[in-house]
């Protein structure tokens, strides 16, 4: 039952990955299908983190003292002022550590 | 860099260029390997749910779903809407991988995750298939890796997400994010899809990841138009 269950996902996911990579499939996007689908990556990015940073325990948190906003916050200033991926990924880390211990004590 | 290069450079600047994300997922690697031996999966299954399926969503939400007794048919078809937004990637790939021969065209698909998606333009503007495949393959092995030491590990893991490691995500996306947000629409796009996706995730709709990427790229679309860009 669970090998079944394995292999129906597999094709699932498999056929949503590959459907438009086949070429006998009749569809050719045009220039303003792509132009919509170029907002694809941001929306992602912004789609996956949102709920990080504003959802916690299943519950809305707007405070903006939160850890993950004020983390957020440091990653998205340090790399707009020195541009550089790794310098920010570990400052913000390194932030949002020290100032969640702060706040919980633990 | 030009498509001049060698594969074998060309697979490792994919691999080098993914790493942070490979990184970032082994905590969910470990925890889909010690969630499904916990739930009552066998190791050889839990592994291969990463080894065939490979989306770690859909593999959570379907441990999740089995151990509270849910049917076959409805775990197939959160599935369908956990997956569906891999449906907008081969869109946009489609121009590039459609004329490549059909076992590139299969590998390239299978290996085509959110993280793929997002670093395919992080190597040079021009699309590169050995760099695609050196980032792909490396990432599907990270994550293959991560959940066997999850199945291994098992009970002995401490309780991950409450180590705050899943802000390593948040702040690989955001540094991933700011170099995009040049104009007006990608703003708005942003905005738009970020709280489409805090209340889709509230209400807890199983598609609501693409429900927020389809709202977030309408309203972005719709800004660009209005702010005169060129179709590009």
């Amino acid at each position: 039952m669970i090998e079944a269950l394995i292999l129906g996902m597999t094709l699932i996911v498999f056929v949503s990955r590959y459907l438009f990579l086949e070429p006998r499939l009749p569809i050719q996007p045009g220039p303003r299908l792509l132009h919509f689908l170029s907002f694809s990556i941001p929306a992602l990015l912004a789609a996956v983190i949102a709920p990080m940073i504003f959802i916690q325990d299943t519950l809305l948190n707007l405070d903006p003292l939160n850890p993950y906003l004020v983390g957020a916050g440091t990653a998205a200033v340090c790399m707009k002022v020195t541009g550089k991926t790794l310098t920010s990924v570990t400052l913000s880390l390194l932030v949002f550590m020290i100032y969640r211990h702060l706040l919980t004590g633990s | 860099m030009t498509n001049t290069q060698h594969p074998i450079q060309q697979m490792k600047t994919g691999t080098r260029l993914i790493l942070p994300l490979t990184i970032a997922v082994i905590p969910w690697g470990l925890l889909v390997g010690a969630y499904g031996v916990e739930s009552g999966l066998s190791a050889v299954q839990t592994q291969l749910l990463s080894l065939s399926v490979f989306a770690g969503a859909s593999q959570l939400v379907a441990i999740g779903m089995l151990e509270s007794g849910a049917g076959v048919a409805s775990i197939l078809l959160t599935t369908l809407l956990i997956t569906s937004r891999h449906f907008l990637y081969g869109l946009a790939l489609r121009q590039d991988i459609q004329h490549l021969p059909a076992p590139w065209r299969v590998s390239l698909g299978f290996l085509l995750t959110d993280e793929l998606f997002i670093i395919r333009h992080k190597h040079e503007k021009r699309f590169c298939r050995w760099f695609l495949i050196g980032a792909g393959a490396s990432f599907y092995l990270g994550w293959n890796l991560a959940t066997l030491a999850g199945i291994l590990a098992g009970q002995y893991l401490p309780d991950l997400p409450s180590l705050g490691l899943d802000f390593a995500v948040v702040a690989i996306f955001i540094v991933l994010l700011v170099p995009i947000l040049k104009h007006r629409a990608a703003w708005v796009c942003v905005t738009a899809s970020a709280i489409t996706a805090v209340v889709t995730h509230l209400l807890q709709l199983p598609g609501g990841l693409l429900v927020a990427m389809l709202t977030g790229m309408t309203c972005g679309y719709i800004a660009s138009n209005k702010d005169g860009m060129q179709h590009d």
